[in-house]
Parts: C-alpha cells; sequence; structure tokens
C-alpha cells in the first residue's frame, strides 16, 4: 500500500444507503478522501466503477435477499479487507428488529400475505458477520463522518478502525451530562458501544442503542433496573430491538422473561 | 497564613476585580445537578451550589485532549493552548482529591500536561453544607490545609478568606479594599459555631472504620460476584472520582497528510479493555474482579501506599451509579451490616 493508493470498494446492500450518503457529505473531506484511496467502486458517487481485487471494501446494509448475499460472498472474495460500516451491516439494522421472535416466514405472510415479490429469496435480515468473515465495524446508524475518516485514515496507513469497547456512558461523562436513567428515562447507553460522543444524551434524547450493543452489555442489569422502574417487558425488548437487531436478540435471547 | 474577611455582598465585585487571573469558572446549574462552567454573567455564581457531575480534575486533565501534534519536521507540543482560570466554589472534598492528584501526577512522575494545568488554574474553594450524600466527615477530608490559592469560610454575613498561596495572595492585593484585616474574637466564636454545627449536618450512615482490614478478610468472598453481576460496566463511577486518574491514548492520523495528534482520553480500570493485553489475556476480565480493584484500590491500597484513602467522601458515586454500586454499599455490605447485593 505504501506506494500505490490502497484500491477502495463501497458497497450497499438492503438498507437506507445512509451510510454511503455520509460519506459524500464529507464535503470539505471529500477531496482529501478521494487522494488518500484509489475509490473504484462507489455506485452512490460515480458511474465508471471497476469490480476487481480491493484492498478494502466498506459494506452498507443488512444480508436480506440471496441477491444480498452472493453480492456479499463476492465482496469478500476480492477484498483483502472488509469493513461493516452502519447499524445494518454491523447488527441487522431495525429490519431485523423482530429478529428474537423468529418466525421469519410468519412474519413475512403477516405483513405480505401470498403477494408473488419481484426480489427473490427475501430472507430473515441479518449483519454480514452472520455470512462472512468482517475486519472491521463502524457502527451507527448513520455513520459519523469523523469516524469514517479516521477510520480511512487508520487503514491507509496500515491499521484498523478503533473498535469501542467501552459504553456511551463514558463518553457521556466526558460531556458532564445528567445520567437520565437516574431521571427514570429508558436510556440504553450503558448497553451501547460508544464513539458517537453521546450525541442524542447531549440533547437529553435517551440513547437508543443505535451503535449495537457494546462487548459484556450487561442486558440482565439493566433489564432489571428497567422493570424497577415501571418500563414494561415489551418497552424494554422493544427499545433495545430498535437498532440493536439480531446482535441484541443474541443477548436478550439467554434472558429469562425477556422472550415472548 | 493570611486571613480577612470579605463581605458577602462584595463577592461579585471582588470575582470582577480578579478577573484579570483568568477565565471565571464556577459550579452552575445544569439540570438538576451543578457542574462547574465558564461564567459569562457574574450573577450565576452561587457560593451555595451542590457538588458538580464532574470534580475538579477535569480542569487539571481534561476528559479528552491533545497532548502534542506531529507532522515530518518533528513535534509540538500543545501546553501553550492552556487558559488560565480562576475556579471558584471548589469544596473541601474536591480539592482534597485535587492533593491526591498531585501526589499522582507531580511527584514521583510527574506529567507536564496536568502541572501546566494546575499552575495555570486558580483554586477558590467555598465551605460547604454536606447534602444526604455527603461523607467526607468519614474519609478526613471535610477541611483542607492546602492545594487552594484562597478559601472562603462561612461567616454569617461575610466570608473568612484564607489565603493559601502567593497567587491568592496576589489576587486579594488586586481587591485590597474589599478585604478586612481585622478578625473579632467574636468572628471567631462565629466561624467555630458554625464549624460545630457543621458537623452536626452529616447525615449518612457509613462507617469505614478498618476498611482495611475488612477488605482482606472479604477479598474472597462471593459478594463481589454479586456485584460484578449487578455492575452496568458502565465506568461512570471512575469518570465522576475526583481521584480516578487513569487516561488511555491514541494518535490520530489526517487523512492523506503526514501529520496527526496524540490524544489523551480518561479511561478506567473499571472498563473491559484495560486490562487487555497483546495476545489477548485479560488480567481482570470478569465484573467481579474489576469491581474488587477498583474498591480495594480506593479504600484499602491506596492507604498502604499513600497513608490515606483515595476515596474523599465527595458522595459522587452515590448519585451517579444508576444500580447503586458504591462506596457507601460496598461497605455496608462487606461488614455485613446490610445486604444490599443478595
Amino acid at each position: 500500500m505504501a506506494n500505490q493508493l490502497p484500491r477502495v470498494g463501497i458497497y450497499g446492500l438492503t438498507g437506507c444507503a445512509g451510510d454511503q450518503l455520509t460519506i459524500i457529505n464529507c464535503e470539505d473531506e471529500i477531496l482529501a478522501l478521494f487522494g488518500a484511496a484509489d475509490i473504484r467502486s462507489f455506485v452512490m458517487a460515480k458511474s465508471d466503477n471497476t469490480e476487481d481485487e480491493m484492498d478494502v471494501a466498506f459494506v452498507e446494509g443488512s444480508v436480506s435477499t440471496e441477491e444480498d448475499l452472493s453480492m456479499l460472498k463476492d465482496i469478500r472474495k476480492r477484498s483483502k479487507i472488509l469493513i461493516a460500516i452502519g447499524g445494518c451491516a454491523s447488527c441487522g439494522g431495525p429490519q431485523s428488529g423482530r429478529a428474537l421472535e423468529k418466525n421469519w416466514k410468519d412474519r413475512i405472510k403477516q405483513v405480505y400475505g401470498n403477494t408473488k415479490f419481484e426480489i427473490p429469496d427475501a430472507k430473515e435480515h441479518q449483519p454480514l458477520s452472520a455470512h462472512v468473515k468482517v475486519d472491521g465495524v463502524i457502527p451507527g446508524c448513520p455513520i459519523d463522518k469523523g469516524e469514517f475518516l479516521r477510520a480511512v485514515s487508520r487503514i491507509v496507513n496500515g491499521d484498523m478502525p478503533i473498535a469501542y469497547k467501552y459504553p456511551v456512558c463514558v463518553e457521556c461523562k466526558y460531556n458532564e451530562n445528567e445520567c437520565l436513567l437516574l431521571k427514570g428515562i429508558p436510556c440504553i447507553g450503558p448497553l451501547t458501544a460508544a464513539g458517537c460522543d453521546s450525541v442524542c444524551v447531549n440533547h437529553n434524547i435517551p440513547c437508543v442503542g443505535c451503535r449495537g450493543p457494546v462487548i459484556e452489555a450487561n442486558v440482565a442489569s439493566e433489564y432489571k433496573l428497567l422493570l424497577e422502574k415501571k418500563f414494561s417487558k415489551e418497552d424494554i425488548v422493544n427499545r433495545a430491538m430498535m437498532f440493536g437487531g439480531v446482535k441484541m436478540a443474541e443477548l436478550l435471547e439467554n434472558l429469562k422473561g425477556a422472550k415472548k | 497564613m493570611r486571613v480577612l474577611k470579605l463581605r458577602k455582598k462584595d463577592l461579585k465585585k471582588m470575582l470582577e476585580k480578579i478577573s484579570s487571573f483568568g477565565e471565571l469558572w464556577a459550579p452552575v446549574k445544569k439540570g438538576d445537578k451543578f457542574a462547574f462552567q465558564k461564567i459569562d454573567n457574574l450573577n450565576d455564581v452561587d457560593p451555595n451550589a451542590g457538588r458538580t457531575i464532574l470534580p475538579l480534575k477535569k480542569f487539571m486533565v481534561p476528559p479528552r485532549f491533545s497532548m502534542f501534534r506531529y507532522d515530518k519536521d518533528g513535534y509540538h507540543e500543545q501546553l501553550g493552548e492552556v487558559t488560565d482560570r480562576v475556579v471558584f466554589g471548589a469544596h473541601a472534598c474536591d480539592i482534597n482529591g485535587l492533593l491526591i492528584l498531585d501526589k499522582v501526577f507531580a511527584e514521583e512522575f510527574s506529567d507536564p500536561y496536568y502541572i501546566e494545568r494546575r499552575k495555570r488554574t486558580a483554586i477558590i474553594g467555598v465551605s460547604c453544607v454536606p447534602d444526604e450524600f455527603c461523607f467526607c466527615k468519614e474519609t478526613n477530608t471535610d477541611t483542607v490545609d492546602e492545594g487552594y490559592d484562597l478559601f472562603f469560610s462561612e461567616l454569617g454575613d461575610d466570608f473568612l478568606v484564607w489565603v493559601g498561596s502567593s497567587k491568592g495572595d496576589d489576587m486579594v492585593r488586586a481587591a485590597e479594599e474589599l478585604f478586612d484585616e481585622n478578625i473579632s474574637v467574636k468572628d471567631i466564636q462565629k466561624f467555630i459555631e458554625w464549624k460545630k454545627w457543621r458537623e452536626t449536618q452529616f447525615k449518612m450512615d457509613i462507617d469505614l472504620t478498618a476498611m482495611p482490614d475488612i477488605f482482606e478478610l472479604k477479598i474472597d468472598d462471593k459478594v463481589w460476584e454479586k456485584i460484578g453481576e449487578k455492575c452496568l460496566a458502565c465506568g461512570s463511577c471512575s469518570m465522576v472520582c475526583p481521584t480516578c486518574n487513569c487516561f488511555n491514548v491514541t494518535d490520530t492520523v489526517a487523512l492523506g497528510k503526514m501529520e496527526g495528534t496524540r490524544d489523551r482520553c480518561w479511561d478506567a480500570c473499571t472498563l473491559h479493555e484495560y486490562s487487555l493485553v497483546a495476545g489477548g489475556h485479560n488480567f481482570r476480565g470478569s465484573r467481579a474482579d474489576r469491581m474488587k480493584l477498583w474498591y480495594t484500590h480506593k479504600l484499602q491500597a491506596f492507604i498502604g501506599e499513600f497513608g490515606k484513602p483515595s476515596c474523599v467522601g465527595c458522595g459522587r458515586c452515590i448519585t451517579t451509579c444508576p444500580v447503586d454500586i458504591n462506596v457507601k454499599t460496598v461497605a455496608k455490605t462487606l461488614r455485613g451490616e446490610e445486604v444490599y447485593f443478595k
């Protein structure tokens, strides 16, 4: 990588494309980005895309169809480093908010009846890591452009993006916020990976966990705490699952009473 | 030590006169709590403010800051960006916390970033009345004799002003006409009476007698597992503790340029990654082990090293932990007085 720019592809599976949009919205830095990397494929930004070997692939969106899956496998095969960007790619996204219930076929029938789909073989929404090896994650809904640019810089310099292994509460204290949980507001900052600079709580809005569960998230203790604060089981699980997706479902599954 | 009197109604005038000593910071309401904030309007200064969310350490070791910039020509210290500040409204417990940080950062292993900010930050202490979470009397940090530039003690319509440093003396001289040198016998009696009354205001039921021995006896107790089960590992206790001082260092390289910054941020032994070493081993991978470490460090190990606990009784762990793990509940549980962690 030292002499020639790293070849980069930026891709989207099933999602709102908000992470790719965030990258395009790096208006002040986009020249530096295109100067630091050879962006060979970025469908949202340009039309002359080359699909061959990549040094780094950034992939947004969940795996929600067979088409997504084969695209992901193809990207994985020709990329040295694969980075999941955004909540859908890292956790499954809001579309996997019912992952805990496991009854994919019933749910799709309930919503769509016997409609024939143009997109074949829709499947339970999964994060990339359910299907391929993921080397790094830039979580968030959407990703933070500063974090993305820092991650690119680290990769260009031969390092990996920082994985935030502590919860939002740490940054929330850096910002000297009043603890919303203590005020009886159902904030799931303690369960959620930091890196967002506690942006929601800075504006007095409780954390909804868009960056996904932090390593060692103590779901059982927060669940008990929220029950003590008179929130219903359903409210707590819905809140945790709003962005926590498959990753949160894995944690809740072992929790007595949380599953329906 | 020089001791003077200042009329309470002259406080604003005095603070105005010393404005050349640096930006004024004081506790201001933030939601239901207080936080040290930069003062633009002197009417916002409240000498009766309660405990702040973060202690004084945020002035000396900011939660996040750049130590230096680097580029292809070398590295460039960023100490020049440290501003002169006057912090009004520091309580005795928090100044005692600073004295502990002085031991850590300004003695054997001196930290230039701490020392520069400490030097440039004038501390004006104010006497306070304990609330239901204060237990500084139990940690012998309810009074303070050093570590401040000025200390204002309650004296009815006046403050009794203790001058604690040459900078404090300079500040007094900048507002000389507002201070009265004559402390009468009546004043002294009034001061003693108030001190005695304050002693009666401690409400918290806590007993830290023989804590180091109790830790020794309880070091393998199952209660630590229970505490670990409950702990959210959110690190909040460490962030708000006046004496917690661990930090992490990271490099941020500018995209596409040969330059970057070396940054420092607060870290904590209560967090998962803290004891993770190369090769993937984590010396304190369980929350129970980390809780045990934190509390033994505060109430046992530090005493062995420095002769006093590294808890100053400020009550922040009590007002901060969402799941009620704090010096009070842990001490009570270890003493078997009350079972908080069943």
